[in-house]
């Protein structure tokens, strides 16, 4: 048989005997092999990538196993260096994962016990006309058991495999989500709440929404962040409490000023002490890009920092592992979440009660103009103050609009996002530039030395390396102008009045 | 994709045992195959326990592409197909006598079905008729056992003389022609002189790989099954697969 494209299929329970074998239609259904039963481990990333994909990913002895309801089961060697896509051997799984983003880790699901049998089904020449592969996985957990069946017909015998499919979905019910009735108690995480809004409702029950999902948000990334098992735990727990002091700081008179200082207090010491192991992390990530902007002459240096970096963040981590676990970070993030979950809520502030819709588009038009008037006052020549207060302005309008989504037609809110974002784009690469060349500057007067001739490599590393950023930071800066005059068209302008309509009560 | 064609205008040398073998081996070696039985008898189909396609019958073979495709079946293994023949296959060069350009209608039929597979390998009926040119035009490579006999080094340079003789109408198509030594039996003194002379007569065109006379082959009828799937050890085996070595060097040198 050439290979044809197999069918696989999702059935719920383990295998009944009785269905493996007998007469199918003046075919012979027969058992050609068995599996003894072995322990195997589901992984997934923690945003659930595989799962929602259809697909399961299981680890069995040493084989990795892939099976993806379209491509049908892959394996290759589970051998790794570690849990990111990355780290697996090439092979037909690592090319199939490619929707796990690189900066995430897989992470153990949950376990189990797998067993399987191959089965035939054959004429009365012994002539193999349709087979199944029939895969149990009995979960651990409070999880129900299920058979991934794939079916694999030959050319020229589609009648067979119709019997064959036929066959075993009429003793097995289909299963849709399979990871789900596996491990029920283990779900994806979602980093973007679904927060449903409605367009009267007040303000400051919407807004109080908003930052309780967003807290939750925080919360569930704490255990990745204490395990380290990649960074973007703190990078989400980081963006969930960043949007927290949003809409503290945006929607403003829905909370009263006391409150809104509290809250806002109250977030930035919860992200104050997560800025360091953020900063190295990126550091750490841009290890790459830092090579390959130095000649191979410049290396020694990068290893010297890179190595450092290392062992800094190593104590940074563990800093914030022992932070998460304390009573005080616990005791501040329950607080905050008794106050947003109370049944009095946060104190009132005079636009507490005004309805959610026509009061955020009113935030959005002020903030889209305020863009408007610092960006079109920015020359080639305009202090880089301006240039980051414009940057402030568009994520806070990215923010807003964001915020709003869930009330506007799917349709309508990309082409306003879309201009944004390329904008932003910009800006944040020139920000970041900047950043990181005043990031260099502090690590160079800060470490400890480490050695005349040492200290000497590391300077002229560093040294080239604020060079190459300075100038990738002046290229950015030179785009800004034509980047903004793109998000100032007429066509934004024109689509920016109609997503954002001025209303009776806006 | 490319064609290679068991053939020998004599029977009984080992033509679909070669063929049957050779494309278990062509797909084992990660090839898309088909395997086409031009021989009305059906033995190639026999040893995949593939029926005789049933209608696939008279010009149909020649003239309906998509008949041709629905006749194809999938063997037990792995990127093995076969295009199992039937009786009317007997009647092949009636057929093509009738049709125009009647000795490229081989190429064109398998064309029609070739994209789905790298190597097709045909078992091919011993004569030397029009189906025989259609193969011999087909072929990138025609095959032909040779039993180290007298009568079967005749009837071999009796091949060659045909295709490159002065009526010959395709001249290329001797240079297509490899042999190998066939059912071998090294303890007979007339296989050991006929393989020293004809290698010494046609030194590039013998392959080196050497088939020894063995009950093996003759057990494909009851297991029904390539010598290769079912005794992967034997020296039968490791001929044919050596033979599926020099046929592959020689495909990729073209």
């Amino acid at each position: 048989m050439t290979r044809r494209d197999k069918t696989v299929l999702f059935l719920a329970g383990p295998p009944v005997d009785g269905a493996s074998q007998g007469r199918l239609g003046g075919l012979d259904l027969v058992v050609t092999g068995t599996d003894a039963a072995a322990s195997f481990v589901m992984l997934d990333d923690f945003g659930g990538t595989v799962r929602s994909a259809g697909q399961l990913l299981i680890e069995t002895g040493d084989a990795l196993i892939l099976i993806d309801p379209d491509q049908g089961v892959i394996t290759q060697p589970a051998a790794r260096s570690g849990n990111f896509i990355a780290d697996l051997q090439a092979g037909p799984v690592r090319d199939a994962l490619h929707r796990v983003s690189p900066l995430r880790s897989l992470l153990r699901i949950g376990t189990g016990t797998i067993s399987g049998r191959d089965l035939s089904l054959t004429d009365d020449e012994g002539k193999t006309r349709a087979r199944a592969r029939l895969m149990s996985l009995v979960p651990a957990g409070p999880g129900a058991a299920l058979t991934v069946a794939t079916l694999q017909g030959l050319r020229g015998y589609d009648d067979a495999l119709v019997r064959l499919r036929d066959h075993l979905t009429a003793g097995a019910a289909p299963v849709a989500a399979p990871a789900q009735v596996l491990f029920p108690d283990k779900p994806p995480h979602v980093s973007k709440p679904a927060i449903p809004l409605a367009e009267d409702r007040s303000a400051w029950a919407t807004a109080t929404d908003i930052i309780a999902a967003h807290l939750d948000v925080a919360r569930r990334n704490e255990a990745g962040i204490i395990a380290d098992h990649d960074t973007e735990f703190l990078h989400h727990h980081r963006v969930a409490l960043r949007k927290v002091r949003s809409v503290v700081s945006l929607f403003k008179g829905v909370y009263s000023d006391d409150q809104t200082q509290a809250l806002k207090q109250a977030t930035a010491d919860l992200m104050a002490p997560t800025g360091r192991l953020r900063d190295l992390d990126v550091s750490l990530l841009a290890r790459d890009d830092y090579f390959a902007m130095l000649p191979p002459s410049l290396h020694p240096g990068l290893d010297l920092m890179f190595a450092m970096f290392g062992t800094e963040r190593r104590r940074a981590q563990r800093s914030m592992a022992t932070r998460l676990t304390g009573a005080r970070y616990d005791n501040a993030m329950s607080d905050l979440q008794a106050l947003v979950d109370g049944p009095d809520g946060p104190r009132k502030g005079p636009l507490a009660d005004r309805p959610f819709g026509p009061y955020a588009r009113r935030l959005i038009r002020k903030r889209y103009r305020k863009v408007c008037r610092i960006a079109r006052a920015i020359r080639d020549d305009t202090a880089d103050d301006q240039v980051h207060a414009l940057r402030i302005a568009c994520k806070k309008l990215r923010y807003l609009i964001e915020f709003v989504a869930p009330l506007l037609p799917p349709g309508e809110i990309k082409p306003v996002l879309k201009p944004l974002k390329r904008l932003q784009d910009n800006l944040g690469l020139f920000n970041d530039y900047s950043v990181q060349q005043g990031a260099l500057r502090d690590f160079m007067q800060a470490h400890e030395p480490i050695g005349h001739r040492q200290d000497l490599v590391l300077a002229q590393s560093i040294g080239a390396l604020i060079a190459v950023l300075h100038d990738r930071q002046a290229e950015q800066r030179a785009r800004i102008t034509a980047s903004f005059a793109r998000f100032d068209s007429p066509d934004v302008r024109a689509r920016f009045r109609t997503v954002f309509p001025k209303g009776a009560s806006g | 994709m490319k064609i290679v064609a068991c053939y020998s205008n004599k029977g009984g040398v080992g033509k679909t045992a070669a063929s049957v073998n050779l494309a278990y081996a062509f797909a084992g070696g990660g090839a898309r195959v088909l395997l086409c039985d031009l021989d009305p008898q059906g033995a190639a189909g026999f040893y995949f326990r593939v029926k005789p396609s049933q209608k696939l019958e008279n010009e149909a073979f020649f003239e309906d592409d998509r008949q041709v495709a629905k006749a194809i079946r999938g063997s037990d293994f792995e990127n093995l197909d076969i295009l199992p023949a039937n009786l009317s296959f007997r009647d092949f060069d009636v057929f093509l006598s009738r049709m125009k350009n009647s000795r490229s209608r081989l190429k064109k039929a398998l064309k029609a079905v070739g994209d789905d597979y790298d190597v097709v390998v045909l078992d091919c009926p011993p004569n030397l008729s029009t189906l025989s040119e259609n193969v011999l035009k087909a072929a990138d490579l025609i095959v032909v056992p040779v039993i180290p006999t007298t009568l079967s080094e005749r009837t071999f340079e009796q091949l060659l003389d045909f295709v490159g003789g002065p009526d010959a109408k395709d001249t290329t198509a001797r240079d297509r022609i490899v042999g190998f030594f066939s059912m071998v039996q090294r303890s007979k003194l007339l296989h050991a002189d006929t393989m020293a002379r004809m290698r010494e007569a046609h030194p590039d065109r013998m392959l080196q790989a050497v088939l020894p006379f063995s009950t093996d082959v003759e057990r494909m009828g009851v297991n029904r099954a390539p010598v290769l799937d079912f005794a992967p050890d034997r020296p039968s085996s490791q001929a044919y697969r050596q033979i599926h070595a020099e046929l592959t060097d020689r495909l990729r040198t073209g």
